[in-house]
């Protein structure tokens, strides 16, 4: 049987390794992966307080996170695509637009 | 199940995870990240299944393997992105974003070190009750994640759609 906290350890080892991505890369499809892998971390967390709890309440709110990630992820790409359209610009540094 | 067997695997699926999560933000070729993110996915379906969510396994696999990382590789191929070698990966502060994910990681680290896991755990989990959960108690939030997934999908079209550039009134 294996305790809870492990679980939980490895939900803020992926979660950290998904911040640590999103900070020093400067791709936005690979930001968006790091996002992914964010999202992965706390679903695992969801999962193992639903099975610690003998409560189905986690599973569910499993279920709209992982609902939520797909709309962020089409929403995100799109956004991506219309810039490497429009701009030719595919890194986060080189959008200057705003700085006026 | 024998517990030596069980936390074996566990052990096998926490390094897997680590190292697949550190290759898809280390790989050079962003495909190659794309296929690394896809096998953390299928991990992390075995994770659910770990832990008694049989329907969350498949609905990883499906929404996640099936429909996200099939948007990010077509996303990649129509891009078709060739500059990844013109530039250098990692931003001049990384240094400092490694930092920052270090002390969070330590500070979860001494947060965590105290969880008492309770003894009543869920014996098994079939859809059935799930899907009377979901239309019961949280129907609302279920139809408003509806609108929100048909909002995401119009929004998507109309951002991504290739516009006419200069319009009538130039």
């Amino acid at each position: 049987m294996i305790p809870l906290s492990w679980y939980l350890l490895l939900s803020a080892t992926l979660f950290s390794i998904g911040l640590i991505g999103f900070v020093i890369r400067r791709d936005l499809i690979v930001m968006l992966m790091c996002l992914e892998i964010m999202f992965n971390a706390v679903n695992i967390a969801f999962a193992s307080f639903s099975y610690y709890n003998s409560n189905l309440t986690g599973q569910i709110f499993v279920l709209f996170s992982i609902a939520v990630a797909a709309c962020e992820a089409v929403i995100g790409l799109a956004i991506v695509l219309a810039l490497v359209r429009n701009t030719g610009i595919n890194h986060s540094d080189e959008i200057v637009n705003l700085r006026g | 199940m024998n517990p030596l067997i069980e936390q074996v695997f566990y052990v096998y699926f926490f390094i897997s995870l680590t190292i697949l999560s550190i290759a898809v933000i280390a790989s050079k070729n962003i495909i190659h990240s794309a296929f690394f993110l896809l096998i953390f996915l299928l991990h992390v379906a075995a994770i659910f299944l770990f832990l008694n969510a049989e329907f969350l396994m498949i609905i990883q696999i499906i929404v996640y393997v099936g429909g996200v990382l099939a948007l990010f590789i077509f996303a990649i191929m129509i891009m078709n992105i060739k500059e990844e070698f013109r530039h250098k990966r990692f931003v001049k502060f990384s240094i400092a974003g490694l930092i920052t994910g270090f002390l969070f990681l330590a500070g979860l680290y001494i947060f965590l070190g105290t969880v008492k896991s309770p003894e009543n755990v869920l014996i098994k989990s079939d859809v059935n009750s799930l899907g009377k959960l979901l239309y019961s108690y949280y129907f609302l939030p279920f139809e408003i994640l509806s609108l929100v997934l048909l909002i995401a999908m119009v929004g998507g079209i109309i951002i991504a759609k290739k516009t006419p550039f200069d319009r009538e009134g130039k």
